[in-house]
């Protein structure tokens, strides 16, 4: 237990980060598996920019709600 | 030479061997140079075995999409990390690093241990040397590997070796100032190097995970710049609402403060 910790805070140390860059890569690869989503796939780069945007601005939202 | 790997890993590496350069100097104050030195040098060698030898094998076994992509994630990971303390940082969220404080907390930890100094090799000392300058140069190994063998052709070197010679140039750097001056790095710009270096882990990140997925971007390589624009503004407008939203929150905490006061002198007066 103690390695997996130190190799989460090692690499991110932020449970939002985390879960939101796995929910975005399932997504992406969800995409660019299944045929039915295959218009999507164009959009690979903008939706993972999106994502990253998303995911700074939801841990930076908690840091600040945290403040309050 | 690949210069925007050579610079990334430069940056990245100076932000972390000034924070591993404050302990190695407590050492060498409070213990002696031969041991803080001793464990320096030690630290940098393991370093430089973990780069030469898991840096070329994982570019010879993994091909090079889905290395890619495996890379791409951690970058955008580690980029997302860094940006976000330096974010909050400028923000005024968290306190700036200082480089002070940990030489002051660590120089008090060695004298509370009843260390003093001696000439000869003090295990204790070369240990806490070794130790500081590991942890804090892995991460720099690990930006060195993936950020230098993803920005390669076939054979993965190249780009290692430039992400390896910026960060070398940096600890050179560092620790010449280090030498020179004797006292924390309080001068470097720890917050700013950390925003710069989240700026580029992020876009080079997002570049080469969507890359992984078989994405080709628009313009090709030259799209890179394009995502550092994005995410430079990005970054602003948050540093920008977050500085609002604390002046913000300042304001209606006095204003609560001053309306307590008002109700409380009405419930006094008769």
């Amino acid at each position: 237990m103690k390695v997996i910790k130190a190799i989460y805070d090692f690499l991110v140390g932020d449970m939002i980060i985390l879960v939101g860059v796995i929910i975005a890569l399932l997504v992406l690869a969800l995409i660019n598996t299944v045929s039915a989503l295959a218009p999507l796939r164009g959009a690979t780069g903008s939706l993972l920019v999106v994502v990253v945007i998303a995911v700074l601005t939801a841990t930076l939202y908690r840091e600040a709600k945290g403040q309050r | 030479m690949q210069w925007a790997i050579a610079t990334a890993a430069f940056l990245a590496s100076a932000v972390e061997f000034v924070e591993a350069f404050t302990i190695v100097l407590v050492v060498g104050i409070t213990i002696n140079w031969r041991s803080s030195l001793l464990g320096a040098f030690a630290a940098a060698v393991t370093l430089a075995i973990i780069i030469a030898t898991l840096g070329v094998a994982l570019v010879k076994w993994i091909p090079i999409n889905d290395f890619r992509l495996i890379v791409g994630i951690i970058l955008i990971l580690f980029g997302l990390k860094w940006l976000k303390k330096a974010i909050l940082r400028y923000s005024g969220l968290k306190a700036l690093h200082d480089e002070e404080a940990i030489f002051e907390e660590t120089m008090a930890e060695i004298r509370a241990r009843g260390e003093t100094i001696v000439p000869r090799f003090q295990p204790f000392g070369v240990a806490l040397s070794y130790k500081s300058v590991l942890l804090e140069g892995l991460e720099v190994a690990f930006i060195v590997i993936t950020f230098g063998s993803s920005a390669t052709n076939s054979t993965g070197i190249n780009g290692i070796t430039s992400a390896a010679i910026g960060a070398t140039i940096a600890g050179i750097l560092v620790i010449g100032a280090g030498v020179i001056i004797k006292a924390p790095l309080t001068k470097v710009p720890e917050n700013t190097l950390k925003f710069i270096v989240g700026i580029m882990l992020t876009s080079f990140g997002t570049f080469w995970a969507a890359e992984g997925f078989g994405f080709e971007w628009p313009l090709s390589d030259a799209f890179i710049p394009i995502l550092v624009v994005i995410y430079l503004l990005v970054s602003y407008g948050l540093v920008t609402w977050l500085k609002w939203n604390k002046q913000h929150q300042l304001a209606m905490a006095n204003t609560s403060s001053v309306s307590t006061t008002a109700t409380e002198q009405e419930e006094v007066r008769p």
